[in-house]
């Protein structure tokens, strides 16, 4: 399918890193790519269930567009939640909701998490989706 | 000839690195004599256990029934139930002997239980309405044995856990017993942690139930044991029906076996059983005592450089406990901390390790994790304890 030109930036970036460490680092640097969902907001209805962290996600419409605001404990997943504000932030809903976790794969990010910390991902991803249907 | 040339898994690299395994207490590395044991089996002997009189069946009866001499043996236990593991064993015991024997009685847990040793209670609680008490762990992680002491009144079954999964902390089972028995009531140990670590007498400490895993002491995964002693045993009924356990079936009804099978409806863990006697086999040649000294010397040396660095540890290490170092970083995310210890080949364990009452009293939902076996060395400790000091400047 067709990425969004910083997604696919994104993509080739991982794809040329050979080093588990190195990959893990560049992760943990794209938690600070999110915008922030502050603490104090993290609600029930912002939780990401069957994530091992304490991890929150809230998305809006804004013209057209989508915000997603986003925070974890964990930095790692943090991270993770820079990739997908990268990839879906301020891009027209109907590209955001044309996505699908594949280009997570491509990056091959998802081969380098434990299983759970990849169906975190996977929970998170499904849930934005699910919150931006409801917005739309 | 080094233990580590015994353990054809420490040979391989993960992502890179030398592989250092220091997530002994979730399972053990298996030596290349339980692997050729099981290999053996079923390459030679495979069949089904007990009735046929054919050679092979009697070759895997013996290799099967063997393992439960030996279990009695390594633990002085009366009786040897095979189970697939401890909280099956646990699981045994409540529907075996808790359901006839504990109707209105109190149940006596400790905060520092494994889920396995709280949700089958928690279970035959619902059933028959047993008042759990829950013996609390203090700020200096060891059991509130006053507490223990005031809330044993009318109790028919005090559980405890011999050696927590998470702060390593040996409890004082002695006088756990002691004073449950003075009281009326039984007496079941979890020594899943217990067991792999020290040489347990079950009789000399008058447990009435015991139970334990093959996997956590080199023996395979899916086999382990209830172990109990005969007043206790008499008392079982049985719980699960089906081959095996039977002495007759008539359409009108059927009839039990008396012995240990009572309780192993179906094919049993053949293999595993095999595997685990294999197992003991080697741990019986090695000085298991003195691999305890030197595993609690590592752990302490891995504990204090852990403080040194600015974690908090979860632990005492004193002379009985075992050798599980558990620690957070104000900062880092356990979860974090085990990705990029993986990264570099270190396997440790990360979350609330099946025992979230206990992370709640301690205020925290999860730890890493490092816990120690007898092919770990100082040097495997140094190279964790550099990994550590690296992520730290890296990423804390």
């Amino acid at each position: 399918m067709t990425y969004p030109e910083q997604l696919v930036e994104l993509i080739e970036e991982f794809q040329a890193i050979d080093d588990q460490m190195e990959r893990l680092e560049y992760v943990f640097d794209l938690a600070s790519e999110v915008n922030e969902l502050a603490a104090d907001r993290w609600t029930d209805e912002t939780r990401i269930r069957g994530c091992q962290s304490e991890a929150h996600v809230h998305v809006d419409i804004d013209d057209s567009t989508v915000r997603i605001y986003s925070g974890a404990d964990s930095k790692l997943v943090q991270g993770l939640m820079g990739i997908l504000t990268i990839a879906i932030d301020q891009q027209p809903v109907e590209i955001a909701l044309s996505l699908t976790p594949e280009f997570a794969v491509e990056m091959g990010i998802l081969n380098s998490l434990s299983p759970s910390r990849s169906n975190g991902f996977r929970n998170m991803f499904d849930k934005v989706m699910r919150d931006l249907k409801e917005e739309e | 000839m080094a233990i580590q040339n015994d353990f054809p898994i420490l040979q391989r690299q993960v992502n890179g690195h030398r592989l250092i395994y220091l997530d002994n207490a979730a399972t053990t590395q298996k030596p290349s004599v339980v692997i050729d044991a099981m290999n053996e089996y079923y390459t030679k002997h495979n069949a089904n256990v007990h009735r046929a009189v054919h050679t092979l069946a009697g070759e895997a009866t013996d290799g099967y029934e063997a393992c439960r001499t030996t279990l009695k043996s390594w633990f002085n236990a009366e009786r040897c139930i095979l189970t697939s593991g401890t909280t099956e064993a646990i699981n045994l015991a409540a529907h075996a002997w808790g359901h006839s024997q504990l109707n209105g009685r109190a149940i006596v847990l400790t905060e520092m239980e494994h889920h396995s040793d709280i949700v089958p209670w928690q279970m035959l609680s619902e059933s028959l309405g047993n008042e759990l008490r829950y013996v609390p762990v203090k700020p200096d992680l060891t059991l509130d044995m006053e507490a223990l002491e005031a809330s044993i009144e009318g109790a028919g079954l005090v559980c405890v856990v011999h050696t927590s999964n998470v702060l390593g902390v040996r409890n004082p089972i002695e006088e756990i017993i002691r004073i449950a028995h003075d009281n009326g009531a039984k007496v079941l140990l979890d020594a899943a942690q217990g067991a792999p670590h020290c040489q347990i007498n079950m009789a000399e400490l008058g447990a009435d139930m015991m139970a334990l895993s093959a996997h956590k002491m080199c023996g395979p995964t899916g086999v382990g044991c209830l172990l109990v002693n005969e007043e206790t045993f008499q008392e079982m009924q049985p719980f699960m029906g089906g081959g095996d356990m039977i002495e007759t079936v008539t359409l009108e009804g059927s009839t039990y076996q008396t012995n240990e099978h009572r309780f192993e409806a179906g094919t049993p863990r053949i293999a595993e059983a095999i595997g685990w006697n294999a197992a003991l086999a080697y741990l019986g040649q090695l000085d298991l005592k003195k691999h305890h000294k030197r595993l609690l010397g590592i752990a302490r040396h891995v504990a204090s450089e852990l403080r040194s660095l600015g974690m908090t540890v979860y632990g005492r290490h004193d002379d009985n406990d075992s050798s599980v170092v558990s620690f957070l970083h104000p900062t880092l995310h356990s979860e974090d901390f085990a990705h990029l210890l993986d990264a570099r080949g270190v396997a440790v364990r990360t979350g609330h390790h099946c025992a979230q009452p206990l992370l709640n009293r301690l205020g925290i939902s999860g730890t890493v994790r490092a816990s120690f076996y007898i092919y770990n060395t100082m040097e495997d400790a140094v190279e964790f304890l550099n990994h550590v000091r690296d992520i730290l400047e890296r990423f804390a």
